[in-house]
């Protein structure tokens, strides 16, 4: 639940073009439309790691209230 | 063949392109495993890639070459729509966090190679995962054609194969590349494309932070880039004003007019949704050791939409430095032929191809997959050993990648693009099937085939009334949203009335008590991970994680 309201901005502000579709205020000479959708890729990164990390808890939950163990029994973990 | 052709940029190439060659082949070593003649192993890579190899892999496998090209040409050619490519890779990334975890579990407890597979399992109807199936492959063949013509441009713009007057010449390199590919990857599978990914990635991450760092700079900054398109656009509106009014020509801009703003928001959506609906993209995720691999990825695959992003204001930056080209797909290999060191062209020119060999290898394999699981196994030859269904994704891959090259060489390119603008629409209409089905059961079988059957049908007829300048059918991927003056993307029209009919239509065939088939899944299966009963390391744990 948690993890879909963090990720929401990253799905909502990206489709939402009258916000940013516009020229100023430019950056380094590049119009706003352009470097604001290239900040919305950091912002969107921003907001998929603590959302990662929080689905892990909720992950075990799930596992558990689906009949399975909170963790995987075999070779999990580790990996490459 | 060879004139005009740079002997130091084209030396530079052929190495390049040569030592993917022999990792190509090598592959096949690659974290060994006892047997290649299974699915998992050949279609899938022994499904044990970690969340670094996972980056690479899927990274070159979406990111493909034709979008490496199409998306700067787009802005060269001042179609600045073509910038979608970029809200759409963002919104991408949160949807498959949420989603493809699920479809990753249910596949590894139930063996399941393909989303038909689990379409099959999930509704207990081989004809619906038939629908999914034909959908991917039709959807997949002209992209990869497309592959083939990011190939052609860049050989183009290096001046190989262009000035004979026998289209057997002028296309040979392109049938060695193709013939090359579709060696290795019938003798490794999906772990060449793996190994060659890092190779092409690697590649494309230095070629591009060089170009644009490198060229702005060189042409006067990014203030005299934008300075220059602007008035560029303003007066080829004003030569071209009687045009524009009759619809002949478009009209160019820096950015979206504000009605442009919906159909703008509609592919950014309507590609995102479809994204991971297309038989790589989930041939890739399918392909990863754990649950956590895909979540990190969304998290890590954005750098290439980075990538992307900046390599499309490259498109500006050709116009600036004062590059002509009849053909805006040349402008970026133009570019990078004015503005690089001959050595380093080079480089930037195996980059683009040899970024076209992984999603082409990927795909056909996808292709190949679906084929023998869904129409082979499911139909023709229903006790096919793993063995027979290794041999015959091995001879389809093969199939498949011909048909491309066919495609390409004997029909039009336009014909390709326009069929992978299709495909777009297409495979969108397969999402009912498979991400709704991760969730519920709620639709009936028959009534997501129905809402396939229109979303498909009307999609395609909608493309098929669309004119532009240049041609009078499948001209874009916009129509007016029927009753207003907005456009918007099909493909998200046509799925507004599959998800209609479905819905309808389960009403109507719950009313009337037809059989709903046999749920082979169990609510638990949808959060299994690596170590869980069923879902076992298929690779040796012992085995050196990287070549």
């Amino acid at each position: 639940m948690l993890v879909g309201v963090l990720l929401a901005p990253a799905v909502v502000l990206p489709l939402w073009v009258s916000l940013y579709d516009r020229e100023d205020p430019t950056l380094a000479g590049i119009p706003f439309f352009y470097w604001f959708q290239i900040l919305l890729i950091f912002v969107a990164v921003g907001l998929t790691v603590p959302a990662y990390l929080l689905s892990r808890d909720a992950e075990r939950a799930d596992r558990v209230r689906h009949g399975l163990p909170s963790e995987p029994a075999g070779t999990g973990g580790e990996e490459d | 063949m060879l004139d005009h052709v740079n002997g130091i940029a084209f030396g530079v190439f052929l190495f390049l392109f040569l030592l993917v060659t022999v990792l190509g082949f090598a592959a096949a070593r690659w974290r060994r495993a006892a047997s290649l003649d299974n699915l998992d192993e050949w279609g899938l890579g022994g499904r044990g890639f970690g969340t670094f190899i996972a980056w690479f892999l899927i990274g070159g496998d979406l990111y493909t070459a034709y979008t490496f090209v199409a998306v700067p040409a787009a802005l060269y050619a001042g179609s600045v729509i073509g910038f979608f490519a970029i809200p759409y890779s963002i919104v991408a990334y949160p949807l498959v966090f949420i989603f493809l975890p699920r479809l990753w579990s249910v596949s590894h407890r139930h063996g399941y190679v393909t989303p038909a597979d689990f379409v099959q399992g999930r509704y207990d109807s081989r004809v619906l995962a038939l629908a999914v199936a034909l959908t991917g492959i039709l959807a997949t063949m002209p992209y990869i054609a497309l592959q083939l013509v990011g190939m052609q441009v860049v050989l183009q713009v290096m001046g190989i194969g262009t000035s004979s007057d026998s289209w057997f010449v002028n296309d040979l390199p392109l049938f060695i590349a193709f013939g090359v590919l579709a060696a290795y990857t019938y003798s490794s599978g999906m772990r060449a494309p793996a190994l060659i990914a890092f190779v092409k990635d690697t590649l494309i991450y230095v070629v591009i932070l060089v170009a644009v760092f490198y060229i702005p700079h060189q042409v006067g900054g990014w203030e005299h880039v934008f300075s220059t398109v602007s008035d560029s656009f303003t007066s080829f509106n004003a030569e071209n004003a009687d045009a524009i009014a009759t619809g002949a020509a478009a009209p160019k801009g820096t950015i979206p007019p504000p009605a442009a703003q919906w159909a703008y928001a509609s592919l950014a959506l309507g590609s995102a949704l479809a994204l991971f609906m297309y038989p790589h993209s989930i041939t890739g995720v399918l392909a990863t050791r754990n649950r956590s691999v895909i979540r990190r990825n969304a998290a890590l695959l954005p750098a290439y939409s980075l990538l992307l992003g900046l390599l499309a204001l490259l498109g500006f930056v050709a116009i600036a430095a004062g590059v002509k080209v009849e053909n805006p797909q040349q402008s970026l290999p133009q570019l990078f032929e004015d503005q690089f060191a001959p050595w380093f062209a080079g480089v930037a020119f195996a980059a683009i191809v040899i970024g076209a060999l992984v999603p082409a290898a990927i795909m056909s394999i996808a292709a190949a997959n679906l084929w023998t699981r869904n129409v082979y196994k499911a139909f023709i030859n229903r006790d096919a050993t793993h063995a027979e269904e290794a041999n015959q994704s091995k001879l389809v891959s093969l199939l498949v990648k011909f048909g491309a090259l066919v495609f390409v060489l004997a029909l039009s390119k336009n014909l390709a693009i326009n069929l992978q603008l299709l495909g777009g629409v297409w495979i969108l209409q397969t999402l009912p099937a498979i991400v709704i089905g991760l969730y519920t059961r709620w639709l009936h079988r028959w009534a997501v085939l129905a809402g396939w059957a229109a979303g498909m049908a009307w999609g395609t007829w909608l493309a098929y009334g669309v004119a532009s300048p240049t041609q009078k059918h499948f001209g874009g991927p916009l129509v007016f949203l029927p009753g207003t003056e907005t456009k918007v993307y099909i493909a998200l029209l046509a799925f507004g009335l599959n998800l209609v009919v479905a819905v309808v239509a389960t009403v109507v065939l719950r009313a009337m008590n037809v059989a709903e088939g046999v749920d082979q899944t169990r609510p638990q299966d949808y959060h299994a991970d690596l170590g869980d009963p069923g879902v076992e390391a298929r690779l040796d744990p012992e085995a050196p994680a990287h070549a």
